[in-house]
């Protein structure tokens, strides 16, 4: 299934590049990521993810197979596998930056194959837990961030579970952070709603869909409270998280 | 699909239990009733190595009269908190919202207990425990502690149950003489709701004088609709004397969106269904 999300960060896009070069600590601050090396183009490790009575480990590892610095555009290639559960996931996730004088638009998509089968829940979580990995990982940042610290190692993980026979899209718009402000987000500082699309008919009873910019109270305050503090120094860490949510989200949801 | 390998224990009394979870900790994973947990490890989204019945202590089974309240152990099954004659008397509520969660197989295999300690969203039990201001007696190594049901729900899938603790009894004020009703909305009958309301209510003479609602699958916890609780005492118990009340049972609220329907749809269900539970509640008051 393919995912498309899009952002924009306020700097210009050689800037913006030249940031995303030294892609260090990222999944050091996402809730339950570990980083076991990093060489060259390609990095292990493994993510925990644990949500009430879900408790899965993923290993894996990611390559960059592909690096167009006239371009702004990457590709990396990642797959996973559940370490008890064998489940097994891959995808190739695809960034290409655009610049637009002062900003940038950062576009990710994202390829993914996960086998696996739908959860038995009240209700699609993948919504509510991707609020929380993200709230997590900005929390993590932010702590970060006032100690004056960066640092770490980068990964993205791709590990999770998905029906070969699945297709279906979806979009998520992070759009561009104020630059200095903090919490007043301003209307046009429309929701961050990840919103993979819903399984296939004979899945779960009550899958999540895509929601609207309108319809979810969540988004909205999910995009209050995160993109102010990604703001310019972060973006480049939410590049590589916005990866590993959307791998996560999708393992969880399967 | 076929659960990973795990290990099985089936102790007779809590104290084992405990300890057993104490020595494997994350690790191990307590099962109740194994309605929600089952289809977790058969799709292997879980793997413990160790999983902890709690069907053999008998302890944590049944109701008894603590005086002001009723206790109801954590392993008692819905079936049985349906049919319950103290529940009926003193905590209808309970009993009506025991009777509408899934179907009479997984009523009498699921517990109360283990549907409140899964806390999703969508489940039955809680909003029907939070309108009870019910409390919930936690063990742990160090003895017991008693948490309120508005501290007890604390995000998605998530409780005040610790890591090494298990959930024994659910106390209960009795609200003897109280109206009850659980109001449910399905797309498919025994299924999850898409929104939910249980409501209570005391009163006499047509009029209301107390009330309490609560609201299931309108946020990641169930949520008690206090500005409604309150523009109900001295309302009238019929359509119009409710309406201005019910119409305000959504606020605050932050429904999810889904295949079922968008946040307004639920915002929107959540007036309706509180008008309907309120006045059912107020007919048996």
């Amino acid at each position: 299934m393919d995912l498309e999300h899009t952002f924009t960060v306020p700097v210009a896009v050689d800037a913006a590049w030249a940031e995303f070069q030294d892609i260090g600590s990222i999944a050091e601050c996402f809730p339950g990521a570990q980083v076991t090396s990093v060489e060259d183009d390609s990095f292990s490790g493994s993510v925990k993810v644990k949500l009430g009575p879900i408790s899965l480990v993923y290993n894996g590892s990611g390559t960059f197979t592909e690096k167009d610095d006239a371009n702004h555009r990457f590709v990396v290639d990642a797959k996973g596998k559940d370490r008890r559960g064998n489940g097994t996931a891959g995808a190739t996730v695809t960034l290409t930056m655009t610049g637009t004088g002062e900003s940038t638009d950062v576009n990710v998509h994202t390829d993914l194959a996960i086998t696996g089968k739908p959860a038995q829940f009240g209700r699609g979580v993948m919504q509510d837990v991707s609020d929380k990995l993200l709230g997590q990982f900005v929390g993590c940042l932010e702590q970060r961030f006032n100690q004056g610290g960066g640092g770490g190692a980068a990964a993205v993980e791709a590990p999770a579970p998905v029906e070969p026979t699945v297709e279906s899209t979806s979009s998520h718009e992070v759009p561009s952070p104020p630059v200095a402000e903090s919490t007043a987000a301003p209307a046009d500082e429309t929701p961050a709603s990840v919103a993979p699309a819903p399984p296939p008919p004979a899945a779960t009873p009550r899958p999540a869909t895509p929601p609207t910019a309108s319809g979810s109270g969540d988004a909205l305050d999910l995009g209050k409270t995160v993109l102010p503090v990604l703001a310019k120094s972060y973006w480049k860490q939410a590049v590589v998280v916005l990866i590993v949510i959307i791998v996560v989200i999708w393992l969880i949801a399967r | 699909m076929i659960p990973a390998q795990f290990d099985y224990v089936a102790p007779s009394t809590l104290e084992e239990a405990l300890a057993a979870l104490g020595e494997h900790g994350d690790d191990a994973k307590i099962i109740a009733g194994g309605q929600s947990l089952l289809p977790v490890l058969r799709m292997r989204l879980n793997a413990p190595e160790l999983v902890i019945d709690l069907g053999r202590i008998d302890s944590l089974r049944g109701v008894r009269d603590d005086g002001d309240a009723l206790v109801i152990g954590a392993m008692t099954t819905h079936s049985d908190v349906v049919t319950d004659s103290l529940v009926r008397e003193h905590a209808l509520l309970l009993s009506k919202a025991a009777a509408e969660v899934a179907d009479n197989q997984i009523r009498h295999r699921g517990t109360f207990g283990g549907s409140v300690a899964h806390a999703d969203p969508a489940g039955d039990m809680g909003s029907a425990a939070l309108a009870m201001d019910a409390e919930f007696v936690i063990a742990g190594a160090g003895g017991t502690r008693t948490v309120p049901a508005t501290d007890f729900f604390v995000d998605l899938f998530e409780t005040a149950i610790g890591e090494d603790e298990i959930l024994t009894e659910i106390r209960v004020p009795k609200k003897t003489g109280w109206g009850a009703h659980y109001e449910k909305f399905v797309r498919v009958a025994h299924q999850w709701p898409i929104v939910a309301v249980a409501a209570t209510v005391n009163g006499s003479g047509g009029t209301i004088s107390e009330a309490r609602v609560a609201l299931t699958n309108m946020g990641s916890t169930p949520l008690r609709a206090s500005a409604t609780e309150s523009a109900l005492a001295g309302a009238s118990a019929t359509e119009d004397g409710v309406r201005a009340a019910a119409d305000a049972a959504a606020e605050g609220t932050s429904p999810p969106s889904d295949l079922n329907g968008s946040a307004e749809y639920r915002w929107h269900l959540a007036t309706v269904l509180t008008r309907r539970a309120v006045l059912k509640a107020a007919d048996g008051a």
